[in-house]
């Protein structure tokens, strides 16, 4: 179980980080890296997989699998430029795998990130269209690993897989699958930070975001697993993709000095 | 096995560059041999017992010969028809519905299909881990340890990528090695005229989406199962005629045994419907001796030397 922080804790961090954004701007490339933790929720409760939720529209829905890629980090600077998380080609760095039902992959860095004061940070949720049309992946890229489509060759950017008595397939199933090359299915997501992040040689912070799924539902499109029990193809899965994008929000966000991070992964 | 037996991606004259790069992945002897050995070994199945080659084979230019539809794993039918494998590196998408935009990418498709070879990807880079002699001949490939997805694709691809199919005697007409007989001149000529704007020379496709009105509905959706497009319905990459004397049978789901059952489509078959290819409306009439004289040169663009290589035969030197 995720230790959630309280409100007035969340007012502390904030203020903390206020203390910080006066502090000198760095000039090394080098730094200390983000760490970026991920909740899923539903409403203000943790999402537990097999567990039964309702709509806004009375629908009911259970996740039984949940899986993201999100890439493509970049964080805002208080003068507008930004800080472009680095990707390679050799590997899978900067491409983030989040499932579920593996607490590990809600857990991850970004980075190393300069020194300076960072207003906001944007994501993709699913991969880039150069990455999605390059050829053979290692790592969280690796196309064993399932999140990979063979009938329309590219990675399966956002997997919802559950169920809903109001579904019309067979046991009910609910399967909600964004990928595909034409019209790319990635969402960017931009997150304002309440207070502007410092990052120092010795501080940086983390971020904790909640992924929100009764916006799956309820969100930019209202999705009703009666008339669309799934979503595959290129069409239906735009819809998915607009919602997907929308889950996501900042909890709060806390100091993390360099010793913190050294025992973190 | 020597240097000059592994081939190397050359773009013969007068063709555009291809659009798979060997710089990410280069040809090496020792990583064609091991493309080679996979695409014939049915490891890479469930049960062990089709191989990429096992609907592949090179006496037909690696097409399926005499099956309509493929036929894989527990002798179940698939729903589209083998296409040769030659010049693939050239192709910006793969398969009929143009669904795989990668040649690394492709063996995903048949691997995990259940009625091809029916197994996934982590399966077999399981087995190949396990096995007694791929875990050398993959050290031996790339140099260092480790069996893993991204070489087993990228060792199929140095093989499926330099499969290139460039010597028919068309071919060496072009190059002006060989003169053509006044029939096969005037079914070039007419090839030319009628066929050429989907047929492109040098490939013989200009790897567009048609719909070369097979059917008034069509019961496969093709390219728009991939675009989400209405206007794609019906619509399937138009498919090189290289080796065409060989890959029989044809169209998307193999429903003509022959050439001249294809011309009898053209020129009195084509359905009409409303994402039928405007030029092709009307059909394509042919008097008795263009139909000859179009078969013969459709003949020409069979490749001897190609299926006879034994660089890419399952039992080589
Ligand atoms: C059961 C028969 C079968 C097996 C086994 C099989 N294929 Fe195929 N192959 C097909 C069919 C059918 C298509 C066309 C599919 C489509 O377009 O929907 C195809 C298409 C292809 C294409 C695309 C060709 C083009 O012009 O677009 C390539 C490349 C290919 N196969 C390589 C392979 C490799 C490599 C393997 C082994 C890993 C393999 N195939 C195993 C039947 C098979
Ligand atoms: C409007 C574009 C167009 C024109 C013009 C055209 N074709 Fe085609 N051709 C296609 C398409 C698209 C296919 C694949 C259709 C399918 O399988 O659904 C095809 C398939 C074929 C095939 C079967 C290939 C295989 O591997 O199965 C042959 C042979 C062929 N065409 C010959 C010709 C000839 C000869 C002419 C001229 C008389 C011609 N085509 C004119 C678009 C065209």
């Amino acid at each position: 179980m995720k230790n959630r922080m309280n409100l007035a804790a969340r007012h502390l961090a904030a203020a903390w980080l206020l203390l910080l954004a006066g502090c000198g701007q760095g000039t090394a490339q080098g730094g200390l890296p983000l760490r970026i933790e991920i909740s899923h929720v539903v409403g203000e409760a943790p999402l537990r997989l097999g567990d039964s939720y309702k709509t806004g529209a009375g629908d009911s829905w259970s996740a039984e699998r949940l899986r993201y890629y999100l890439s493509n980090f970049r964080l805002r600077r208080a003068d507008s430029t930004w800080f472009v998380n680095p990707q390679s080609a050799d590997s899978s760095r900067g491409y983030f795998l989040v499932d579920e039902a593996d607490a590990a992959s809600k857990q991850f860095q970004i980075g190393p990130i300069p020194e300076g004061t960072y207003s906001g940070i944007e994501f993709l949720v699913g991969v880039d269209t150069a990455r999605n049309g390059a050829g053979a992946q290692t790592g969280t890229l690796d196309p064993a690993r399932g999140m990979f489509w063979t009938w329309n060759t590219g990675y399966i950017f956002f997997q919802f897989e559950g169920h809903s008595p109001q579904s019309s397939d067979g046991e009910h199933a609910l399967t909600y699958h964004t990928g595909g090359g034409a019209d790319s299915p990635a969402r960017s997501v931009f997150l304002q930070f309440q207070t502007p992040v410092q990052v120092t040689a010795d501080n940086s912070a983390e971020l904790h975001l909640y992924a929100d799924l009764s916006r799956l539902f309820d969100g930019a499109h209202a999705l009703r697993p009666a008339t669309m029990p799934t979503a595959m193809d290129p069409k239906a899965s735009a819809e998915v993709a607009d919602n997907s994008a929308g889950l996501f929000r900042i909890d709060h966000i806390h100091k993390l000095p360099k010793a913190g991070l050294a025992q973190g992964r | 096995m020597t240097a000059h037996s592994t081939p190397r991606l050359q773009v013969p004259e007068g063709w555009p560059a291809p659009r798979y790069d060997f710089a990410g992945n280069p040809v090496t002897s020792a990583g064609f041999a091991l493309g080679r050995r996979l695409f014939y070994d049915p490891i890479l199945s469930r049960d062990g017992s089709v191989a990429c080659g096992s609907c592949h084979q090179q006496f037909a230019a690696f097409a399926h010969l005499d099956h309509r539809v493929s036929h894989g794993i527990g002798g179940v039918n698939g729903k589209r028809n083998t296409p040769g494998l030659f010049n693939l590196a050239w192709q910006p998408e793969l398969m009929w519905d143009g669904s795989v935009h990668h040649l690394e990418l492709q063996p995903v498709a048949p691997m995990s299909n259940p009625v091809e070879m029916g197994g996934s990807l982590a399966l077999a880079v399981d087995k190949l881990r396990r096995d007694a002699r791929y875990p050398e001949l993959f050290a031996e490939a790339f140099g260092s340890p480790g069996v893993d997805s991204q070489r087993l694709l990228r060792a199929l691809a140095q093989f499926t990528g330099t499969l290139v199919s460039a010597d028919s005697r068309y071919d060496r007409f072009v190059e002006g090695k060989e003169a053509f007989t006044p029939q096969e001149r005037d079914g070039l000529d007419l090839f030319r005229e009628r066929c050429a704007s989907c047929h492109r020379e040098p490939l013989f496709t200009d790897f567009s989406y048609r719909n070369n009105g097979l059917d008034a509905a069509p019961r496969d959706a093709g390219r728009a199962v991939i675009s989400g497009r209405d206007e794609d319905r019906g619509r399937f990459r138009v498919p090189s005629l290289r080796n065409i004397a060989l890959t029989a049978p044809y169209m998307h789901d193999g429903r003509y045994d022959s050439l001249e059952q294809v011309l009898d489509h053209y020129s009195g078959g084509v359905q009409p419907s409303p994402t039928l290819d405007p030029s092709l409306a009307g059909g394509v009439p042919l008097s008795p001796d263009q139909r000859s004289a179009l078969l013969i040169f459709l003949d020409t663009l069979t490749d001897e030397s190609f299926i006879h290589d034994r660089r890419f035969a399952e039992t080589h030197d």
